[in-house]
C-alpha cells in the first residue's frame, strides 16, 4: 500500500469512526448490563422471592435458584437478626464459565446475563465447585446445572423478573447498569452499596444496601451468638 | 459437616485411578528410553509390566466419571460426547482431549508389547515401540499433572486452589504408577529360588523400581510439607480451609494416619530397609514376596486416601464470611 493510499484509507476510516460517534449520540449503542440491587433493609423475610422464584422456572423440590438467608447475632438484649436475599451475582468474571467444558454457560453478550443451556449441559458440576456463591445446583429432573438467569423469558417481554415483581416491601431493584438513568444506577450512585465475597475477583453485578455480612466464621463478634440459617439443603454457607 | 459432596466416590476413584494408569505409562515409557528400548534393553520387563498395566485404570477412570454426570444420571446416555464438540480453556475440555489421546496412545503402546501383534508383526512392534515412548512420557505427566489442575482452578474452593496441588498429585501418581508394576510383578513373577541370571535382572529391575519409589515419596513428603505450611502460613479462606486437616480438623486422622504414616512413611522406611544395604554396600537386592507385596499395596492405599481427602476437604471448606 502506497502513501497515498494509506493516507486515504486513514481518513475514510476517520470518517466512520466520526458517524458512528453521531449515531451513538441519537441512542445509546452501548451494550445492555442487567443487575439487581437488594435493599436489605426493606427486607423482611417472607420467602415471596424464592416461592415466586420456584413457580416461575418450575425449580425442582428441594432446590432453590434464588433464597433468603436469616442471620441471627448477638446476646440479649444486643441482638439483631437481618435478612439476606441472595441469588446469582452475574458476575463480570465468571468462574463457572470459565471451567464450563462444553460452552453450556455464558456470559449474554447483550446484557451480561449468565445463562446455561440445558441441551448442552452434561451435567458435570464443575461450575457447581467454581461458583464462590453457591448459586448453581444440579437439576434432578434435567441432569443439568441450573441456576437463576434473571428471569431473561420475562426480560424479554419487558417484564420485570419474577422474584422482583414479587417483593411486597420493593426490596429489589432490577435494571440496566450501564444506563446511568436507570432507578438501578441512580440508587446504587447515591447509597453505600456492598457486593458479596468481593475478594473472589469475581466482580459481582449483585449490590446491596446494607447487607450484613456477619458469617459463621466472621470474628466480628467474639464470643457470641451468631446462627446462620440459609434454608437450603445446603444447611452451612460453604 | 453439613456441606454438599457434588463429587463423590467416582471423582475419588477417577483421579485416582487415571493417577495409577498415568504414572505406570510415564515409568513404563521413560524405562523402556533409558534402557535404550531394545527387544532387551535393560529392564524392559517393567516397561512391559507398565506398558500392560497403564490403560485399563485410566479407562475405568474416565467411565467413572461418565456415571456421576447429571446427564447420564437422568438417562441420557451419550450426552457426555458434548465434550468432544469443543475445545476450550476449561481444564476439564482439555483435560477430556488429553485423556482421549492418552488412553488411545498407551492403548497403542501396550499392544506393540504383545509378543507378536497381528497386523504389526514383530518388527514393526518394535520400530513402533520408540517413538510412542517418547510420546508417551509427557502425555503421562500431563494427565497426571492435570487432574491436580483441574482442582486448582477455583477460587472458591480455597483447599484446592494452590499451585502446589498438581506437583503433588504427579508425585503420587509416579509413585502409585510403580508401585503397581511392582505389585504385578510379585504377584506374576514366578517364585524365586533359582540362581540365573534372569533371578538376578529380576532383582536389578525390583531394586531400580523400589528405590525410584522411595525417592518419589521423599519429594512427596517435601510438597505434602510446602502445601501445609504455606497455607497454615497464610491468613484467611485457605488457612481456614487447611485447618480441615490439621489437629482437630474432620479430616486430620485420616489425613495424617491414612496418607502420611500408612501411604508415606511405612512403605518408604520398608524400602530404604532394602534399597540402602544394595545402595551403600551393594548386597543383593531380594526383599521377601510378603513384603514385595504389602509395600506396594500400601502405597496404592495411600494414593487413594490422598485423592479421598483432597476431594473432601475441598469441598467441605470455602470462602470464610459473605
Amino acid at each position: 500500500m502506497g502513501r497515498r493510499e494509506f493516507l486515504q484509507a486513514s481518513g475514510a476510516i476517520g470518517a466512520a469512526v466520526a458517524a458512528s460517534g453521531a449515531a451513538a449520540a441519537n441512542e445509546p449503542a452501548q451494550k445492555k448490563r442487567y443487575g439487581m440491587l437488594i435493599d436489605t433493609r426493606r427486607c423482611f423475610g417472607v420467602h415471596a422471592c424464592s416461592v415466586a422464584c420456584k413457580a416461575e422456572n418450575g425449580v425442582p423440590l428441594g432446590q432453590t435458584r434464588s433464597w433468603v438467608e436469616y442471620i441471627e447475632k448477638g446476646t440479649y438484649p444486643n441482638v439483631s437478626r437481618s435478612f439476606l436475599p441472595r441469588l446469582c451475582n452475574h458476575c463480570e468474571k465468571p468462574n463457572c464459565v470459565s471451567v464450563c467444558p462444553t460452552g453450556a454457560t455464558w456470559k449474554r453478550a447483550e446484557d451480561g446475563i449468565v445463562v446455561v443451556d440445558a441441551d448442552i449441559c452434561i451435567g458435570c458440576k464443575y461450575c457447581v465447585q467454581a461458583c464462590p456463591y453457591d448459586a448453581r445446583y444440579p437439576n434432578p429432573t434435567t441432569g443439568a446445572v441450573d441456576k437463576c438467569d434473571f428471569c431473561f423469558h420475562r426480560v424479554a417481554q419487558g417484564l420485570e423478573p419474577a422474584c422482583v415483581e414479587a417483593c411486597p416491601s420493593r426490596a429489589r431493584v432490577f435494571g440496566d447498569l450501564s444506563d446511568p438513568e436507570s432507578e438501578i444506577s441512580r440508587t446504587i450512585a447515591t447509597n453505600p452499596v456492598t457486593v458479596l465475597r468481593p475478594e473472589k475477583g469475581t466482580e459481582p453485578n449483585v449490590y446491596y444496601i446494607a447487607a450484613d455480612h456477619t458469617g459463621e466464621r466472621t470474628p466480628a463478634l467474639p464470643n457470641q451468638y451468631v446462627r446462620i440459617e440459609t434454608h437450603r439443603r445446603q444447611i452451612e454457607r460453604r | 459437616m453439613n456441606a454438599e459432596l457434588f463429587w463423590g466416590f467416582p471423582v475419588v476413584f477417577y483421579l485416582f485411578l487415571a493417577g495409577v494408569g498415568a504414572g505406570a505409562l510415564t515409568v513404563s515409557s521413560s524405562v523402556l528410553l533409558r534402557g535404550g528400548g531394545g527387544p532387551s534393553g535393560a529392564h524392559v520387563d517393567v516397561a512391559r509390566y507398565g506398558a500392560f498395566l497403564a490403560p485399563l485404570p485410566i479407562i475405568i477412570g474416565c467411565a467413572l466419571l461418565v456415571f456421576e454426570l447429571g446427564s447420564f444420571e437422568v438417562g441420557h446416555w451419550f450426552k457426555w460426547l458434548n465434550l468432544y464438540k469443543v475445545i476450550n480453556l476449561s481444564p476439564m475440555s482439555i483435560g477430556t482431549w488429553l485423556l482421549t489421546v492418552c488412553i488411545f496412545v498407551s492403548l497403542a503402546y501396550a499392544y506393540t508389547f504383545l509378543s507378536d501383534p497381528p497386523g504389526l508383526g514383530k518388527d514393526g512392534a518394535l520400530r513402533l515401540r520408540r517413538p510412542l515412548a517418547w510420546v508417551s512420557v509427557p502425555l503421562g505427566v500431563a494427565v497426571a499433572v492435570y487432574t491436580g489442575v483441574l482442582l486448582g482452578a477455583m477460587p472458591s474452593r480455597p483447599f484446592w486452589n494452590s499451585p502446589i496441588l498438581a506437583l503433588l498429585f504427579l508425585l503420587s501418581a509416579l509413585s502409585t504408577g510403580v508401585a503397581v508394576i511392582l505389585l504385578a510383578r510379585a504377584l506374576l513373577h514366578p517364585s524365586k529360588g533359582g540362581a540365573g541370571g534372569e533371578d538376578r535382572a529380576f532383582n536389578e529391575s525390583g531394586y531400580l523400581l523400589t528405590a525410584s519409589d522411595s525417592l518419589l515419596i521423599g519429594i512427596e513428603l517435601v510438597i505434602v510439607f510446602l502445601f501445609i505450611m504455606f497455607a497454615y502460613l497464610t491468613v484467611g479462606d485457605v488457612r481456614h480451609a487447611i485447618a480441615v486437616i490439621l489437629s482437630g480438623g474432620d479430616l486430620a486422622a485420616v489425613f495424617w494416619l491414612g496418607f502420611i504414616v500408612l501411604g508415606l512413611l511405612l512403605p518408604a522406611i520398608v524400602e530404604l530397609k532394602y534399597v540402602v544395604p544394595r545402595l551403600l554396600f551393594h548386597k543383593t537386592f531380594s526383599p521377601p514376596r510378603g513384603i514385595e507385596i504389602l509395600v506396594p499395596v500400601v502405597v496404592l492405599v495411600g494414593g487413594f486416601i490422598l485423592r479421598y481427602v483432597v476431594v473432601v476437604a475441598g469441598q467441605i471448606t470455602g470462602p470464610v464470611g459473605i
